[in-house]
């Protein structure tokens, strides 16, 4: 087991390195994606400064809680899009061309070749340049930081990562029957557009119903909201279980259901 | 009277024929995709309910019911609005087009054929707009059905109407001929799809889609306004909402017919210029 941790450990270091210096290959093109991160962070935080120019809170964050809520965001959205995003994006073109006989014929397993095979290190950046937002929040917000919350942080964060990996697993599952994954895609995007808001803003008759359900059912509200109140609101125990049971149910779930959909793949060729 | 003046009409006629075709048949390519056209319009409206409700609870945290002139209702409609806006004034894949005709050498077809790329490109466009707004007119009227209690400020008047319209036909062209003149920076670097993320990405924001301009601070507020990004999403939603009228109004709506022709100027100038420089090799 531990053997096998190191083996894969060593190989994701590989790829890594590799398509660190693919990506190096095109310089300029690198910085400019850099440059595009940066800028949308900027825009991000103009947005809500301007915002709290003229409120006192959003549903009871205040401003430095908040921006650390977005700190959080954008970086595990980075962590998302590096390591991620890409390659499922390309499962649909793997299956359509049948170039997924390739990796399927590899002795490596094949959630992890398909998920895990390149790293766009364009999107890199954000993960630490989210972490700077939130430290500068955390300044701002001042007072001690209960020394607890740093290690719930930081497990309720891999874990958020983890839920947001198996919703993008189960999306691009879909694939091996739908092809075309354009919409869904944009499936993801929306649900990413979930876990940007926190979950207190779901109120009244019509909304709380939903957020009730993007939490408890399908719970990608969990994502963001949880890390962020583990460190600047209220440590709710019973979230942070929660949290927990739903990383392993839900990546658990994705990899049963990316296996099932395996299965039903025809290659393409003839 | 000369052959030549005889001639001058009957040329124009023939050319606006040519365009017309062109845009007939884009027009029935582009309707084809009609249910994908649905589905993404559909799945568009979801972000909006987190948008409702985070601009719901932005309100509920401050002191005053207006923020810079608007309030919370007014506010919800604006980004309601901002939407149709966007509908004509975005252009994906324009410039990022135009960049790979020039890279790939494809643009040759526009030279070998008597089709002025520019004159293509505004039919091809117009017909993939038609194509949307007669799609996505069914769903929107849905969508703004449910959210009337959000339009509270009264039926606009019918000039406020036409003057509506105007700015979102020339929202259609200033978004159009912007994109184009991005697209020709192909002809002298061969790589600006970095450039269109980064102008794109600040075009979300400087065009007021993410929140309105007089949100910002004054200085800031009137540099944006006076730039023509504003006509692509903020300028056609305050129109409708009534919040720019009388002599401001005309002002506005000849400030976005300048911008409009500035933009078509400086294409058609990068283009001839483009050419120039441009060579093509292969068989």
């Amino acid at each position: 087991m531990v053997a096998s941790l190191i083996k894969y450990a060593r190989m994701w270091a590989s790829l890594g390195r590799y398509t660190l210096a693919r990506e190096l290959s095109f310089r300029g093109n690198f910085l400019v994606k850099i440059s595009v991160e940066i800028l949308w962070l900027f825009i991000l935080i103009a947005f809500f400064s301007t915002v709290f120019g003229r409120t006192k809170s959003i549903a009871g964050w205040d401003e430095w809680q908040y921006m650390f809520f977005v700190g959080c965001f954008f970086a595990l959205n980075g962590l998302i899009e590096t390591l991620f995003l890409d390659n499922c994006n390309e499962f649909a073109e793997l299956v359509r061309t049948g170039d997924l006989d390739f990796l399927l014929l590899k002795p490596i397993d094949e959630q992890f070749l398909i998920t895990c095979r390149r790293i766009d290190w364009g999107c890199a950046l954000n993960i630490p340049m989210g972490f700077g937002v939130m430290g500068y929040s955390l300044y701002k917000i001042g007072g001690p930081v209960d020394p607890l919350s740093i290690p719930i942080f930081l497990m309720t964060f891999v874990s958020g990562a983890a839920i947001a990996y198996s919703f993008m697993l189960t999306l691009t599952s879909l694939s091996v029957w739908m092809v075309r994954n354009q919409s869904l895609m944009e499936m993801w995007w929306l649900f990413s557009s979930l876990a940007r808001y926190p979950r207190e803003i779901f109120v009244g008759t019509w909304a709380s119903p939903i957020g009730v359900f993007f939490t408890f059912f399908l719970p990608i509200l969990l994502v963001v909201n949880v890390p962020s109140q583990a460190m600047v609101g209220l440590l709710d125990w019973r979230m942070v279980g929660f949290t927990l049971i739903a990383t392993v149910l839900c990546l658990g779930a994705s990899r049963a259901f990316f296996r099932f959909a395996l299965k039903s793949y025809r290659s393409a060729s003839s | 009277m000369s052959t030549l003046e005889l001639g001058a009409p009957r040329s124009m006629y023939r050319s606006v024929r040519k365009y017309a075709k062109i845009y007939r048949a884009s027009l029935v390519e582009r309707m084809a995709y009609r249910s994908d056209f649905l589905l993404g319009t559909v799945l568009r409206f979801l972000p909006m309910i987190t948008t409702i409700l985070l601009w719901q609870a932005i309100y509920k945290g401050g002191e005053d019911s207006t923020q810079a002139g608007f309030r919370l209702n007014e506010m919800i409609a604006y980004l309601l609005l901002t939407n149709i806006s966007r509908i004509f004034s975005s252009m994906p894949g324009l410039a990022g087009g135009i960049a790979r005709d020039i890279r790939e050498g494809t643009l040759k077809k526009y030279l070998i054929q008597p089709i002025d790329m520019i004159g293509y490109l505004v039919s091809y466009r117009m017909a993939h707009k038609t194509a949307y707004v007669v799609i996505s007119a069914l769903p929107y009227a849905l969508l703004f059905y449910v959210c009337r209690g959000f339009f509270d400020t009264g039926w606009p008047d019918l000039l406020t109407w036409v003057a509506y319209l105007v700015s979102l036909i020339l929202a259609f062209f200033v978004g159009f001929y912007f994109e184009v003149c991005v697209g020709m920076v192909g002809f002298w670097f061969l790589e600006v799809t970095s450039l269109l993320y980064i102008v794109m990405t600040l075009n979300f924001f400087i065009s007021g889609h993410m929140l309105p301009l007089d949100f910002l601070p004054p200085f800031w507020a009137s540099f944006l306004k006076a730039l023509p990004f504003q006509y692509m999403a903020y300028f056609p939603a305050v129109v409708v909402l009534g919040k720019v009228r009388g002599q401001d109004l005309a002002i506005g709506l000849l400030g976005e017919l300048f911008w409009a022709i500035f933009f078509m100027m400086l294409a058609r100038t990068l283009y001839t210029r483009g050419l120039r420089r441009y060579s093509a090799f292969g068989g």
